[in-house]
């Protein structure tokens, strides 16, 4: 299918660059539906980032209504996860910068 | 005339009936009384008999899901409308963030202290079961149970020379419950000196130990009246000669089916199960080393002819690859093998073998100048590991090449035991014959100790260590005195730096062409 396609096209985008760990497509009850990680680490990253994502959002939404969370990023020791949010989906992708 | 007219009366006594007088006022309290009986029917009972003709019996077991399933793909894809756009809105935007963020130099070197750091490397507890000084104990072997709260130290004397009758113990200190009582947790009384020990992964309450004698047993610590579990027996395929090392291996499709693995100064490795039969440990495999079996080894001058065996005195099993272990001999012989090999070893047995000697020897390293005494392999990169023996220096050997990468003085007498550290991987520990245990960090310029752990007062030497996996910053450390040390590292040398994994890397990397 053409659809398909395009969706794995998009997400071997985003991994070809520099540093990039693992992608994980998660939907709206917290599946992962795409991943290139193994599948226990994609359903732990799904819904541990899914729970913080809404924490965020409404966070940021509690301190002014009329603003939006648009972008999570979590800097750890070894890396740093992105995450970018949306009512239906959410997009995690885990990379390693350079130091 | 008078006297005549006297009458004679008698007295006599005479009887009225009693008279009773009826109580005006008292009344029968009695109102009614009705009397009932009842019987059980008679019980009727039969006696029948039963026997079996055929009987059959089957078991279920739930296996445990197999954690790198490949994940299933395309099932998802008609039925989530609207990801393709999604994908399309947000490409844009995480690839400018992932771009920025290769070049980013922001948080370059910024590190957050989430603990108070503790610059100082303390000495916690020393632990000393009085019966090892009444018979003059050493401890041969330290290790941590799989939950992190429990020691298990064996004893024994191992430089008596020659068969000992000596009977030593294993004892288990449980640290989480507090010290303050210093009364071991667990004492196991063991007929002969014990020379290796390890604890089961996941079971806390398993103990694997071989003696001198050449036994393998399993302990079961939450048995009260017979811990043993399961012990080899004194067969003619078992080992004859002192055990130096026991592990837990898991070498079948199920990741918990575990096995013994052992080795002794007889040349023999073998590799137990517990499953079939619960008292007895049942020989599955069985490796020996035949000098003339080993590649390269023309250098070496085994004990008696070249059809001989090498004795074994301390086996690693690559954490990396289930298929590769790592063999140091007494004659500083080190070599990898391979539990797959399918080569019968060069053995003439008097009786018939039920499980065949195969040779498992697969390459060979630079001979080190002494029995190597430890190996172990590093759980951060696949090719290295650390060896130490009587030589005083501490070899950091890839397994891509036979000369070492790398090779740390550490001292003059002879090293018993050389560890990674769970947390760090760059880091490693050193026991001596001194009694320091060192502690170098590969990623300094210079190649002194970043630390050294000595107790006061003692120059026994430090015959084993052990880091606790649970909690890294625990390590025990076993002497000649009977006595065991939990030391507590400080923070430096358990927390990992962001940049050690590249820094292993280039350690790694610098195998000769």
């Amino acid at each position: 299918m053409a659809q398909l396609a395009d969706v794995e096209e998009t997400l071997k985008r985003i991994e070809a660059h520099k540093g990039v760990i693992g992608t994980v497509v998660v939907n709206a009850e917290g599946i992962p539906i795409r991943t290139s990680l193994d599948n226990s680490s994609a359903v732990q990253y799904a819904g541990l980032l899914q729970d913080l994502t809404m924490r965020a959002r409404s966070s940021v939404r509690d301190m002014d209504p009329q603003n939006d969370l648009t972008f999570l990023r979590i800097r750890s020791k070894k890396h740093e996860i992105m995450v970018s949010p949306e009512n239906n989906f959410l997009l995690i992708v885990i990379q390693n910068p350079c130091e | 005339m008078m006297e005549e007219n006297h009458l004679k009366c008698g007295f006599t006594d005479e009887e009225t009936g009693s008279v009773s007088l009826p109580s005006v006022w008292r009344k029968n309290q009695q109102s009614a009384q009705d009397s009932k009986a009842c019987q059980t029917v008679v019980l009727h009972s039969a006696d029948v008999l039963v026997q079996t003709v055929s009987v059959s019996s089957s078991g279920s077991q739930t296996e445990a899901q197999d954690q790198e399933q490949p994940f299933v793909q395309g099932d998802h894809a008609p039925s989530a409308p609207g990801l393709k756009e999604f994908l399309q809105r947000v490409e844009d935007v995480v690839t400018r963030e992932l771009v920025r963020n290769a070049q980013s130099h922001a948080f370059h070197g910024y590190q957050v202290k989430w603990e108070e750091p503790s610059q100082q490397v303390s000495l916690l507890h020393h632990l000393h079961p009085p019966c090892a000084t009444e018979r003059n104990l050493h401890v041969s072997c330290v290790s941590w149970s799989c939950t992190g709260s429990r020691i298990v130290c064996g004893y024994g004397r191992m430089d008596d020379g020659d068969w000992s009758t000596q009977s030593s113990f294993v004892c288990a200190w449980n640290l989480d419950r507090g010290v303050l009582s210093r009364k071991t947790d667990l004492m196991i009384d063991v007929h002969t000196t014990v020379t290796a020990l390890s604890c089961h992964p996941t079971y806390p309450a398993l103990i694997a130990g071989g003696l001198f004698t050449g036994e393998v047993l399993v302990w079961d610590s939450s048995r009260t009246l017979d811990p043993v579990l399961a012990r080899t027996g004194m067969l003619a395929e078992s080992h004859r000669e002192p055990v130096y090392h026991v592990s837990w291996v898991s070498l079948g499709q199920k990741k918990e089916d575990l096995q013994v693995l052992s080795c002794c100064s007889g040349g023999k490795i073998l590799l137990w199960t517990l499953n079939s039969d619960p008292t007895r440990l049942v020989l599955s495999d069985a490796f020996a080393l035949v000098l003339s079996q080993i590649p390269h080894s023309s250098s070496f001058k085994g004990r008696g002819s070249s059809s001989s065996s090498v004795g074994v005195t301390s086996l690693a099993v690559s954490p990396w690859d289930s298929d590769t272990f790592l063999v140091g001999c007494e004659g500083g012989l080190l070599l990898r093998c391979s539990f797959s090999c399918q080569t019968l070893a060069d053995i003439s047995s008097s009786s018939e073998q039920a499980v065949p000697l195969r040779a498992p020897v697969v390459f060979t390293f630079t001979q080190n100048k002494g029995p190597v005494h430890s190996i172990h392999c590093s759980a951060f990169h696949r090719n290295l590991f650390l060896c130490c023996g009587t030589d005083g220096s501490v070899h950091l050997h890839s397994l891509l090449q036979a000369d070492p990468l790398m090779s740390v003085r550490v001292s003059d007498c002879y090293l018993f035991q050389v560890q990674w550290s769970p947390s760090r991987p760059l880091v490693f520990a050193v026991a001596t014959g001194q009694g320091e245990v060192h502690l170098y960090d590969l990623g300094r310029r210079s190649l002194k100790p970043s630390s050294v752990l000595q107790r006061d007062g003692s120059r026994q030497p430090s015959t084993c260590l052990n880091f606790n996996s649970h909690n890294p910053r625990l390590l025990a450390v076993g002497s000649a005195d009977g006595s065991v040390c939990v030391w507590q590292l400080s923070a430096e040398l358990t927390q990992q730096d962001t940049r050690e994994g590249g820094t292993l890397e280039l350690i790694a990397n610098q195998v000769s062409e």
